[in-house]
């Protein structure tokens, strides 16, 4: 009995404890209710907890490749050119005005700005840029993602200390943006011994094996010991990182921008990014007031666990439609899609706005093309294929498919064999939307006598399926930037060997020639001309049901002011708590 | 006693090796390429919107020198030989997330998921051990059957479901603010604070992982306490320990709990995987920064290195287990002898 009464006294211990550290939080939760209207000018001060759904991979932004990393690395590092956050314009940041380019846009010239520090008081100049350019092109840095970008990088000089020229290998609207994405690494920080003084980006770029030794000291050193002290110029400093629960990053109160026109001013003291790997465990966080800022919430989250008096009360929920479309892709080689009308038979059979309406629960749009749906380049004069099957029956009908064998599905004579209507459609497993279109399609297929079945496997598995062409359909999505599109990658029929992103082997030769063409063409209006008749070929053949752009939701504490929603999303940087709404006391400005 | 522990050292050997072999295979003839995952952006791209367009392209070359650099170019049995050697010097080799040594990165966690795994076990004889004494000693009662009840509640509840709900109900979403809903620690915690209140946000963050950790452990072991003890209670000898006129306290904590304890300690054997596996989930739902949520992440990242490496730590932690139960049995029950036969 003593033994059980020892437990007993033991619980009490915890549950006193847990009592007693709610009131705490609670306390301070009511408090921070804000009339928007009586926010003031902006203020520094408090913290602002952003939720991450893992640890970020690591922190140099060379070697890293995924977007939890690049987010935090956004606030630590900074690049030569950045973009305006309303109009998407290229903007200088680093750079002291966009660059020069030559007549024959092969060389670009940038200035750097003479007032620029990095954090630890020294000035960035044209050395650290050149050295930066020389890390991304050394084939022994683990940065082979990144690299490609600049695989037209032929080299870069220094004019003087702070003015740098890159070399081009053939003209490209999109290079003014790479180049100008470089982030500017500090060269005492990352190669104290200057290895790399010696040898120039176009020694780099050889073949790993003929570099000399100190440029393998330096790879090794940069690959390994880098990665979790970053250090650049920025307006946020690196504090600490406890693996697998938070990332903290303090404002640089000797940032060389602050109070400088057209460079983002910094409120807020400390940025933490806290790791909470279960969404439905960092949403009940955010309510118990852990988290302040949680991006992207699930659509049935918005609709079922955000609507609560209490919640509207704390938090402000945000909405914009990020970068992305989904789609399914027919397999244009397989021997039932090759048909264009089979192809727009399956489009009318897609309901695509009820998808939107049921599995999304209304957050979404429908798109008909692959470029974002707000940019310029969208063709907004589509007509988008209604949800029809009378018509989609009557395509497959003229195309050859009935039901000969009355056995329910329809077929067709290829090559001599008769060919049941049959086919997979393959999706990633976890991922509800995904699956929850698919099976709505299967659904509706099945009615028509369409024999399409689904069939859900392992993200890496199905991504080796998909670039191995090894599907008849697959429902997927695409990430894009908010910048000028370039869908080469995706649609240009030399893209369909080798793995390339042209998975569902779409060829079409005029269409290679606008993308070609589009590539080299530096004037917006006729780029757009050339893209308008783009997504009118696409439009006409569906070699993939285009199906809907989602609208991102997000929830942020309510004492923040200055929360403004862009096309890219949300912008914390500019966010600021009033004095008397600020939440964690010990500021750095305090002490 | 020593002959018999090395020979029971020396048979790890065969044991291991066999084991690591199995788990190399199944990671690596798995389907997926960690290069491939890098090239699409990582797994954000599975849950989210999807692969990134700029990421793509002409990477075919970018792939293959990536996997040139971690030596998955060269043929499976050689990888395997070149992984075996490292470890016999213990080097677990390089994650393929961050470049930083596997052994780090593992060194850095494994307190977190002892810590948790510590207090478990506690809780789990802490609990089942009293509740076992009293349904045995009160069998059939109102009492008995309540806890039989419960036991077997518990122990049929999945730990997903148990853990979700904890978190949906009594960690301050819309209903109750009982216990945090995750972490090891607040976030405002500070080093500065005084001793008492770091470990009482620490107690108070611990708690509940801790409970559901050690459920389904309580609820089975109280079952096979009661049963142990009920056998051992039909013994005669307890009859004549009554006859004599000892108390029934003495009897039972003397004579009755030290007997039927023995077949408790062969369980402690099972129980050590099956909380190792059982911190995989609650880690990965409580975002604790333990081996569990590790093992999670890297397993979807196809970090061949980290997983084969945290494999290994706990094959050999259920190896020496096993040997700890073994030798602890003789230390409890002087019948058993080990190393010679009883003359």
């Amino acid at each position: 009995m003593f033994r059980a009464r020892g437990v007993g006294v033991l619980l009490l211990c915890f549950l006193l404890a847990g009592c007693r550290e709610q009131a705490d939080i609670t306390v301070s939760d009511s408090q921070s209710i804000v009339d928007d209207k009586n926010a003031g000018s902006p203020t520094t001060g408090d913290w602002l907890i952003i939720h991450a759904l893992s640890d970020p991979e690591q922190l140099n932004p060379l070697t890293s490749n995924d977007a939890g990393s690049s987010e935090i690395n956004g606030y630590i590092f900074e690049s030569l050119l950045s973009r305006d956050p309303r109009t998407l314009e290229l903007k200088p940041l680093l750079a002291e005005a966009r660059p020069e380019i030559s007549q024959d846009k092969l060389s670009y010239t940038f200035k750097i700005r003479k007032n620029a520090r990095f954090q630890d008081g020294r000035p960035v100049t044209g050395e650290d840029v050149l050295f930066s350019v020389k890390a991304i092109k050394c084939s022994l840095v683990n940065a082979p993602f990144l690299r490609v970008y600049f695989n037209s990088v032929v080299d870069a000089q220094l004019v003087d200390p702070y003015t740098i020229r890159f070399f081009i290998r053939e003209p490209y609207f999109l290079n003014e943006s790479v180049l100008g994405g470089v982030i500017v690494m500090p060269r005492h920080y990352y190669d104290r011994e200057n290895l790399l003084h010696s040898v120039t980006v176009r020694q780099l770029a050889q073949d790993p094996t003929k570099l000399p030794a100190e440029v393998k000291k330096f790879a090794d050193v940069f690959n390994r010991n880098y990665n979790r002290h970053p250090l650049g110029s920025g307006p946020y400093k690196f504090s600490h990182w406890r693996t697998g629960s938070e990332t903290e990053l303090t404002r640089d109160t000797d940032y060389w921008g602050n109070g400088k026109e057209g460079i983002d001013q910094p409120h807020v003291d400390r940025l933490k990014f806290r790791v909470v790997n279960n969404v439905d465990a960092a949403l009940t966080r955010l309510k118990s007031g852990s988290l302040d800022y949680m991006e992207s919430l699930q659509p049935v989250q918005v609709v079922r666990g955000t609507s609560s008096e209490r919640f509207e009360r704390q938090f402000k929920k945000y909405e914009y439609y990020a970068p992305t479309y989904t789609y399914i892709g027919w397999n244009n080689d397989h021997p039932i899609f090759g048909d264009k009308r089979v192809r727009q038979a399956m489009t009318y059979l897609t309901n695509r706005k009820q998808i939107v309406d049921t599995v999304l629960f209304g957050l979404g749009e429908v798109v008909d093309s692959p470029i974002y749906f707000f940019r310029p380049e969208y063709d907004k004069t589509l007509v988008s294929y209604p949800f029809d099957p009378a018509k989609a029956l009557a395509l497959l009908d003229e195309a050859g498919w009935k039901d000969t064998d009355g056995d329910g599905v329809l077929d067709k004579v290829i090559d001599g064999n008769r060919v049941p209507l049959r086919f997979e459609i393959k999706i990633n497993a976890g991922n509800t939307v995904r699956e929850s279109v698919a099976l709505v399609l299967m659904d509706e297929l099945n009615k028509h006598g369409i024999a399409a079945s689904v069939r859900q496997l392992d993200w890496t598995i199905f991504l080796n399926d998909v670039k191995n062409h090894q599907f008849d359909a697959v429902v997927l999505g695409w990430a894009m930037s908010t910048a000028e599109p370039d869908a080469y990658q995706v649609w240009h029929s030399s893209q369909a060997a080798n793995k390339g992103s042209n998975a569902i082997s779409y060829k079409n030769p005029r269409v290679d020639e606008i993308l070609e063409q589009y590539r080299q063409e530096f004037d917006p209006q006729k780029r757009i001309g050339l893209y308008k008749e783009f997504q009118q070929i696409l439009h006409d053949e569906q070699p993939y049901t285009f199906l809907h752009v989602r609208k991102t939701v997000s929830a942020v504490h309510r004492r923040f002011q200055g929360v403004e929603v862009f096309p890219d999303g949300l912008k914390p940087i500019d966010w600021w708590v009033p004095l008397a709404q600020q939440k964690y006391a010990n500021s750095i400005a305090a002490q | 006693m020593t002959g018999y522990l090395i020979k029971r050292l020396l048979l790890m050997v065969p044991t291991f090796i066999g084991i690591t072999l199995i788990g190399f295979l199944i990671m690596r003839l798995a389907p997926g390429d960690p290069a491939e995952l890098r090239a699409a952006g990582g797994l954000g791209a599975a849950a989210g919107a999807g692969i990134s367009v700029e990421k793509r392209g002409s990477v075919d070359e970018a792939i293959a020198q990536w996997r040139a650099q971690y030596g998955l170019d060269k043929p499976l049995h050689v990888q395997y030989l070149v992984w075996l050697k490292n470890i016999g010097t213990l080097n677990f080799g390089e994650s393929f997330k961050d470049n930083q040594s596997v052994w780090s990165k593992i060194a850095e966690r494994l307190p977190v998921t002892i810590k948790l795994n510590f207090w478990s076990i506690l809780v789990v004889y802490l609990v089942a051990i009293p509740l076992g004494v009293y349904s045995a000693t009160h069998p059939n009662s109102f009492g008995d059957q309540v806890t039989t009840l419960a036991a077997f509640i518990l122990f049929a509840v999945p730990l997903v479901w148990a853990a979700t709900m904890a978190i949906v109900f009594i960690c301050g979403g819309d209903f109750y603010y009982l216990f945090p809903p995750g972490g090891l620690e607040s976030i405002d915690f500070s080093d500065n604070w005084p001793i008492w209140r770091k470990l009482e946000d620490r107690a108070w963050h611990i708690f509940l992982p801790v409970v559901l950790l050690s459920y389904d452990g309580f609820a089975g072991l109280s079952r096979y306490m009661r049963a142990s003890m009920l056998e051992v209670l039909a013994q005669d000898y307890v009859q004549v320990a009554r006859a004599k006129g000892l108390p029934e306290k003495r009897v039972i904590l003397k004579h009755v709990l030290r007997n039927s304890l023995i077949p408790q300690v062969t369980i402690l054997a099972s129980i050590l995987p099956g909380l190792i596996g059982g911190s995989v989930i609650i880690e990965t739902i409580f975002s604790i920064p333990g081996l569990g949520q590790l093992g999670f992440e890297s397993v979807l990242a196809r970090d061949y290195p980290t997983v084969l490496a945290l494999f290994t730590v706990s094959a050999l932690l259920t190896l020496t287990g096993i040997l700890i139960s073994d030798l602890l049995l003789a230390a409890v029950d002087p019948r058993i002898v080990f190393g010679r036969r009883q003359q």
